[in-house]
C-alpha cells in the first residue's frame, strides 16, 4: 500500500527508484483466479486441509480459500513468535496487502489526531488534521474513494466518487438509528471506483464491475491496489526499477556520513545477498515488517536497532480490537431485493466519547455491517427436501443483517516486537519475536461495542438479536502499527513529523509504523496520504542538500 | 469446450479489461466469459473415490439424489454432487470429522435396513422416506458433533448450489453485473439473483 504510493511520488518527481519486494512479481492485470465462476473454484470454495497445515496463522481468518490462498504466506517459511497469539496476515508478492484488503478508506480526524495530547496518552501527534488534510485529498482523488458527504466531525468528508446504495434495509436501519438513537449509518467509503476516476492519470482502470470478488485481484482495475494503480504510475515515468524477491533485512549505516547509504538484501531464490545504494531510503514494509528491519540493523550508532535511540522501535503495536459481532433476522421486505454484488457494507461512525458523550473508558469504535438475503444454507437443518426444497431454493431466503465493532487500541509501550537471534528462519534470518494484548481500556469498551449492537439492532425492530463473543487476537484486524511511532520529541519517538527517523534523516518509514495512536478507522488511506506527504518532503530535502 | 480454449477465452476477456477500462462493454464480457459453460461429465456413483469406501459411494450418492432430485432441471447427480463431497470429505475436513462421516454412512445404512430393504435395495419413494425419518431424527435434541446426515446434507446443498447447473438453471447469475441496485422490486427481477 505504501510501497507503491512511495515509488509513484519518488519518480514522478525524477528520482530514480529501486523498488525491493520481498516475494514474486504481480503485474496488472493478471491474477490467476480473478475471472472464475464459483463452480471452476475446488471445494465449494472452502479452506483445505494442505492450506491449513502450510498456513495455519492465514487460516484463523477466513481468507486463504482456494479463491484467494495464493495471496497469504506459508506460515511454515515464514515463521515468527508468539509471545502471546497474534495474527500476522501477510501478502509476500508484488503489491502486498493491497491487493487483498477490505478497500474501506476513511480519514482521521481532529478527534483522532488530539486525542493523545487532550487526553495525556503516550505521546501527542507531531501533525494536525489540517496538515495532512490536502494529503488526504490527494490520495483520495488519485486512489478513487466513493462514499456519501456527511459533515460528520468525527471523521471528516473527503473528495468522493458517487456514494454505493444503501440496501432497502440498510436505509431503514439508518432512520430508526437516527430518530431512536441519534446514531449515524452512512455508506462504507471504499477504494472502489463507482464512476470513472477524476483524472487520467491511471488509464488501466475502469470502473468497479460490482463482481465483489476484488480480494482476488481486479483485472478491471475497479479497485486501488499498489498494482493496478501506483506501480504503473511508477513504471510509466520511465525512473523505476521494481526487484522482486529481494528480501531487505539490514540496513547500511554509514558512521562517518551520519546517514544510511542503502540496504541489504538476500534473493528469496537463490539466496544471494545483494548491497544496494542510495541517496535516500523509504521503508515501506508494514508495521512489523520494517520495525523488523530496524531492529536487525545494528551498528556502533544503534546498538539497539536502527533509530532507536528512544527505545521505542518495535513496541506501542496497535491494532482494531474486534471481539464479536451481531446479528438479527429481519421480518418483511420480501418484495425487494437488490442486484449486482456490492463490494461495501454500511458503516456506523464512532459515536462514543464524541460530543457530550462521556464514559470509563477512552475513545470509540465504530460499526461495519451488511444487509442481505439469506442463500441456500438457510435450508441446512431443515427437514425440506426433494422438489420442495429446489422450489423454495429458487426464492430468495428472508433477509438478515450483521456489523462488526472494530475499537480502538490504546499504545502501549509493553506490546511490542523484539528480535530472537537464537532463532533463524530458513534465509538464516533472526525471528521476530511479537508479544501484545488488549487491556483494561479496550475491555471497558468491549462492554459498550457488544450492548450498543444488541441496543441498536433491537432499536431497529430486528428480531432474533445475538451477540457473538469471538476471542480476538491482536493482529486478527490486519491492522497492526505503531512499532515506530512519529513524535516531536527524539526522546520518546522513532520518527519525525515527516516520517524522517530522527536520528537518520534520510530514512524515512511510511507505513503503519508511525502512527502515535489509531482511532477506530481502518488506516490505509491514512498511509497513502503521509506517504505522499513524506515523499514530497523527501524530494524537497534532496533539492536543499539536506539529506 | 476444451480446457485450452476456455483458458484463452479468459485471457481475451483479461485484455478486454485492460484495453478498455472503464469502457469495458459488459455485454461483451459476458459473451466471452458465458462461452466457457463447458459442461462436465456427470459421474455420479462412478466415481474416483478418494474418500468413499465400498458402497460408500453409492449409498450417499442416493442421498443426494432424494435430497436435490432431478426434475424439470438438473439434481444433485446431475451436478455431480457426489464427487464434490467425496473430494471436499478427503481435503477439507479434518481426520476425525471424516471418521465421523464415514462411521456415520454406515450407522446410516445399518439403521436404514432395518427390518425390511437395504437403503440401495429400496425404491426412490422408499429411500426418501429413510433420509426424510433420518433428517426428522437428527434435527431432535442435542448433539455434540453435527449429525452425519445434516452433513450430508449440509454438503448436498453446497455442492449442487455452487454447481454450474447449480447456480445458472436456479438463479440468475451474471458474471459481471457492472452495477450494484441497492433496493429493487423482486417484481422487476428476473429470478434469485446469485449474490455470493
Amino acid at each position: 500500500m505504501s510501497g507503491g504510493w512511495a515509488a509513484k511520488e519518488l519518480t514522478e518527481k525524477g528520482l530514480k527508484t529501486l523498488v525491493l519486494e520481498r516475494g514474486r512479481m504481480v503485474r496488472h492485470p493478471d491474477y490467476p483466479t480473478a475471472t472464475k465462476d464459483p463452480w471452476e473454484l475446488p471445494y465449494g470454495n472452502r479452506i483445505t486441509q494442505e492450506t491449513r497445515h502450510r498456513k495455519p496463522i492465514q487460516s484463523r481468518t477466513g481468507y486463504p480459500t482456494p479463491a484467494n490462498q495464493h495471496w497469504f504466506v506459508d506460515d511454515l517459511d515464514n515463521p515468527y513468535v508468539e509471545e502471546q497469539p497474534f495474527d500476522w496476515l501477510r501478502g509476500y508478492h508484488v503489491g502486498g496487502r493491497s491487493l487483498m484488503w477490505a478497500r474501506q478508506s476513511y480519514r482521521f480526524g481532529p478527534l483522532d489526531f488530539e486525542a493523545n495530547a487532550k487526553e495525556g496518552v503516550a505521546i501527542p501527534w507531531p501533525v494536525t488534521y489540517d496538515e495532512i488534510a490536502p494529503w488526504y485529498d490527494k490520495a483520495e482523488i488519485f486512489a478513487g474513494i466513493s462514499g456519501s458527504v456527511e459533515g460528520l466531525h468525527q471523521l471528516p468528508d473527503g473528495k468522493f466518487l458517487p456514494p454505493h446504495d444503501l440496501n432497502c434495509v440498510e436505509i431503514d436501519f439508518k432512520k430508526r438509528l437516527d430518530d431512536k438513537l441519534g446514531r449515524k449509518l452512512i455508506i462504507g467509503r471504499c477504494a472502489n471506483l463507482t464512476a470513472p476516476l477524476t483524472h487520467n492519470e491511471s488509464p488501466q482502470r475502469g470502473t468497479c464491475q460490482a463482481r465483489n470478488m476484488c480480494i482476488r485481484g481486479c483485472p478491471f482495475g475497479g479497485y486501488f491496489s499498489s498494482v493496478s494503480s501506483t506501480l504503473p504510475s511508477a513504471e510509466r515515468t520511465g525512473n523505476m526499477t521494481l526487484l522482486p524477491n529481494q528480501i531487505v533485512y539490514e540496513l547500511i549505516y554509514d558512521n562517518d556520513k551520519g546517514k544510511a547509504t542503502g540496504v541489504r538484501v538476500l534473493d528469496a531464490e537463490t539466496g544471494k545477498q545483494t548491497d544496494y545504494f542510495a541517496k535516500i531510503v523509504f521503508l515501506c514494509a508494514s508495521a512489523l515488517g520494517s520495525a523488523y528491519i530496524m531492529l536487525n540493523s545494528t551498528s556502533s550508532r544503534f546498538p539497539n536497532g536502527f533509530g532507536n535511540d528512544s527505545g521505542e522501535l518495535g513496541h506501542n503495536i496497535m491494532d482494531h480490537n474486534k471481539p464479536g459481532n451481531s446479528n438479527a433476522s429481519v421480518e418483511g421486505y420480501l418484495d425487494v431485493a437488490y442486484t449486482g454484488r456490492r463490494p461495501n457494507g454500511f458503516y456506523s461512525p464512532r459515536y462514543r466519547n464524541v460530543g457530550k458523550d462521556k464514559r470509563d473508558y477512552l475513545r470509540g469504535f465504530g460499526y461495519q455491517g451488511r444487509a442481505a438475503r439469506s442463500n441456500y444454507n438457510r435450508f441446512n437443518d431443515t427437514p425440506l427436501m426433494g422438489a420442495e426444497l429446489k422450489k423454495a431454493a429458487l426464492e430468495p431466503g428472508p433477509w438478515t443483517i450483521g456489523m462488526t465493532a472494530f475499537g480502538e487500541i490504546l499504545p502501549y509501550h509493553d506490546n511490542y516486537a523484539r528480535l530472537d537471534r537464537d532463532k533463524k528462519d530458513k534465509h538464516g534470518l533472526p525471528l521476530l519475536v511479537v508479544n501484545a494484548v488488549v487491556r483494561e481500556n479496550e475491555r471497558k469498551m468491549e462492554q459498550d461495542m457488544k450492548n450498543d449492537a444488541a441496543e441498536m439492532l433491537e432499536a431497529a425492530g430486528f428480531k432474533n438479536v445475538t451477540v457473538k463473543s469471538d476471542s480476538y487476537n491482536m493482529g486478527n484486524s490486519i491492522h497492526e502499527s505503531g512499532t515506530a511511532r512519529m513524535g516531536n520529541d527524539p526522546k520518546k519517538s522513532v520518527l519525525n513529523r515527516f516520517n524522517q527517523v530522527h536520528a537518520c534523516k534520510n530514512v524515512y518509514v511510511t507505513d503503519g509504523s508511525f502512527m502515535p495512536s489509531f482511532g477506530c478507522q481502518n488506516p490505509s488511506l491514512t498511509y497513502m496520504a503521509f506517504t505522499a506527504r513524506a515523499a514530497d518532503h523527501a524530494v524537497s530535502e534532496l533539492k536543499k542538500g539536506n539529506l | 469446450m476444451k480446457p485450452s480454449e476456455m483458458q484463452q477465452r479468459r485471457a481475451v476477456l483479461r485484455r478486454v479489461a485492460w484495453m478498455l477500462g472503464g469502457a469495458v462493454s459488459a455485454p461483451a464480457a459476458l459473451a466471452i466469459l458465458q462461452g466457457c459453460s463447458a459442461k462436465e461429465p456427470v459421474p455420479g456413483a462412478a466415481l474416483q473415490s478418494k474418500f468413499f469406501k465400498g458402497k460408500q459411494a453409492d449409498i450417499v450418492s442416493a442421498i443426494a439424489d432424494v435430497l436435490i432430485p432431478k426434475t424439470d432441471t438438473s439434481g444433485a447427480l446431475d451436478a455431480g454432487v457426489p464427487a464434490f463431497i467425496d473430494s471436499i470429505m478427503a481435503d477439507v475436513y479434518p481426520k476425525d470429522a471424516q471418521d465421523r462421516f464415514s462411521a456415520g454412512i454406515n450407522e446410516f445404512e445399518t439403521a436404514a435396513g432395518e427390518g425390511g430393504k437395504g437403503f440401495l435395495d429400496q425404491d426412490v419413494t422408499q429411500r426418501a422416506a429413510t433420509v426424510q425419518k433420518a433428517i426428522a431424527a437428527a434435527l431432535e435434541g442435542e448433539h455434540k458433533d453435527k449429525p452425519f446426515i445434516l452433513v450430508a446434507r449440509e454438503l448436498t446443498l453446497l455442492g449442487f448450489y455452487t454447481s454450474e447447473v447449480g447456480i445458472t438453471e436456479n438463479m440468475e447469475y451474471v458474471p459481471v453485473p457492472t452495477v450494484y441496485h441497492g433496493c429493487v422490486p423482486l417484481s422487476e427481477m428476473k429470478k434469485h439473483v446469485y449474490w455470493e
